[in-house]
């Protein structure tokens, strides 16, 4: 649940660094770090005493998403920030017109679940993670020390998170509740998909949530396209609770 | 029960006088809150019934949090379609005949009890519990929000809705509630005659299995209760209380915007249950109506900063104490009597 104050911290590091002449992919990196660190304390100071009690720890990435905004707002007040897009322009192919800032972020997001992916499924870290998700009391009789592998997964999920705020921010007017709209959006991209299929999940899921949303938004307003989509998403997850992709 | 309390208190001294029961602490703070019109007026009457319908829509969180365990973010939506219903209602139902506001009220509370039992039923007969459904409302809360936002022709948008006073009426008889007492008294009559009925609720059987199924869902339903028929049924009273409360405000404040129904106002309304503590109704409403009066207090002064103390005393109520403010009240009382 904090993961959408963690989005909003890296635009806002994003605004700051870029703000100070930072170039913009030192920067993005900057700020995926800083958030990175804020998951990494976060874990250690409070998240692991609760991990085996979900709700609890849903509440308090909550509590944090609340102390978080209003440390963003008493540091950086509340009016909208721009962070200048790098690459403005765009380029054509075919008919269509492609904005060349958005279509690299795009592609980077696809090597970036890609590479996440291989990770998980090739790598002895990615064996560990996916003991640990099917059992955690058999995983750690065989010696795998579960919490540091919890610490990594949190504080990369927190990297990405801020990576993803960062490299989002261009695109709109930062305020310090960009990282709502984009908890339940990804939230649904995930269970949509399938918890757990970082591949084919998240991309089936992405896909679907943002393509969906666009695809309504064609038709109708902005608003309406949104209430379909999280509409839709609940029906998903009442008759598939597994995600629309599965490994059986 | 009375055996186990009877073998705890010293010989000589009735249990009643011992033990304060909540009813007893209840009632006091109902005549307090009915007595205060005389000693104060103004600014004070006039505001504090919406922090007392704040109070009751904490109350309708305690019922589904503290007694079933459903942790929901979507109550600030239902408290918002109560106050949008009765500004409908209001605005073009003046022609039926009836009151509109009892139309209102009664539309509102049949609106989240009918929404709540179709959304409730759905997810719970497939076993949808926990974190899911605690994402499921918070998108309610936001559709609830970018409806109130986007439907601008019926609910104004941004601008929100002014709604006028409602007035008591029976056969001939009429009783507009312009003055701020006369509203305060309804108020106060409706806060408490929630309290009782949700009391009354919490300890019957009903009551019971909701307490079996927080603290084990699987064993009761594997004793034969129907678990999704009794979640379906809490969430249901739940939303229809969180609507009434919200119809009532509607007509107090006169006045609706979007950001009633929005994703903040709903985790206030968590962060109030969970501080005064989730498993007592009347900490419930007195964390609401404190909690809000300190807000609107201190939100002239330092607003930034007094939300940042809530945020930081939400996470330490949620790692250390459970039960919230009422939790140690209640070991502190248990520790003196032994």
């Amino acid at each position: 649940m904090g993961h959408g104050a963690m989005l909003t911290l890296g635009a806002y590091l994003m605004w700051a660094t870029t703000k100070m002449g930072v170039p913009f992919v030192l920067a993005a990196l900057i700020s995926a770090l800083g958030v990175g660190l804020v998951g990494l304390l976060l874990e250690h100071i409070v998240i692991r005493h609760f991990y085996g009690e979900p709700l609890e720890t849903l509440l308090l990435t909550w509590g944090f998403f609340l102390i978080t905004t209003e440390l963003i707002k008493i540091v950086f007040g509340t009016d909208l920030r721009e962070v200048v897009n790098p690459l403005p322009g765009s380029f054509e192919l075919g008919t269509v017109r492609f904005p060349v800032y958005r279509s690299l972020v795009a592609l980077f997001a696809v090597v970036l679940i890609v590479a996440a992916a291989l990770v998980f499924y090739k790598t002895r870290i990615g064996i560990r993670i996916r003991a640990l998700m099917q059992n955690a009391e058999v995983a750690s009789l065989l010696g795998l020390n579960i919490q540091l592998t919890y610490k990594f997964v949190f504080v990369t999920g927190s990297f990405m998170a801020g990576l993803a705020g960062a490299l989002i921010s261009p695109m709109l007017s930062v305020d310090p509740y960009i990282g709502n709209i984009f908890l339940v959006r990804s939230f649904f991209a995930v269970t949509v998909g399938g918890v757990g299929q970082i591949l084919g999940g998240t991309l089936a899921g992405s896909f679907l949530v943002g393509g969906m949303e666009t695809v309504f938004a064609l038709v109708s307003s902005q608003v309406v396209a949104q209430t379909i989509v999280f509409a839709l998403a609940i029906v998903i997850l009442r008759f598939r609770p597994q995600g629309v992709v599965t490994s059986r | 029960m009375t055996e186990a309390n009877r073998t705890r208190v010293l010989p000589g001294l009735p249990p009643q006088v011992r033990r304060v029961r909540e009813p007893v602490v209840a009632i006091g703070v109902f005549a307090i809150l009915a007595l205060l019109p005389l000693l104060f007026s103004g600014y004070v009457i006039y505001i504090l019934p919406q922090y007392m319908l704040f109070g009751v829509l904490a109350m309708s969180l305690a019922l589904l949090w503290g007694f079933c365990g459903m942790l929901s973010f979507g109550q600030a939506g239902f408290f918002a379609l109560g106050a949008y219903t009765m500004g409908l209602c209001v605005q073009h139902a003046g022609a039926v005949g009836v009151n509109a506001a009892y139309l209102a009220l009664v539309i509102s509370m049949a609106a989240g009890t009918v929404i709540a039992s179709a959304v409730g039923y759905f997810l719970f007969s497939a076993g949808v519990r926990d974190s899911y459904f605690v994402i499921v409302t918070l998108a309610l809360s936001i559709i609830a929000e970018q409806i109130a936002v986007g439907q601008s022709q019926i609910t104004g948008g941004w601008n929100g809705m002014f709604i006028p006073r409602m007035e008591l009426s029976l056969w001939r008889w009429k009783f507009p509630l312009d003055s701020d007492a006369s509203i305060y008294y309804v108020i106060v009559v409706f806060v408490a005659a929630t309290y009782f009925f949700l009391r009354w609720i919490s300890r019957a059987k009903f009551g019971k299995v909701l307490a079996g199924i927080r603290e084990n869902e699987d064993r009761v339903l594997s004793l034969g209760f129907k678990v999704p028929l009794y979640k379906t049924a809490t969430f249901a009273i739940s939303a229809g209380l969180a609507c009434m409360a919200g119809a009532l405000y509607g007509t107090h404040a006169a006045f609706v915007a979007p950001s009633l129904a929005g994703v903040l106002f709903s985790t206030e309304v968590v962060v109030w249950v969970a501080i005064a503590g989730r498993s007592s109704l009347l900490a419930a409403l007195l964390g609401g109506i404190v909690v809000s009066s300190i807000s609107n207090a201190l939100s002239a002064i330092t607003p930034q900063y007094w939300q940042l103390v809530l945020g930081v005393l939400f996470v330490l109520v949620v790692a250390f104490f459970r039960g919230g403010i009422a939790g140690a009240v209640h070991r502190f009382a248990a520790h003196r009597e032994g």
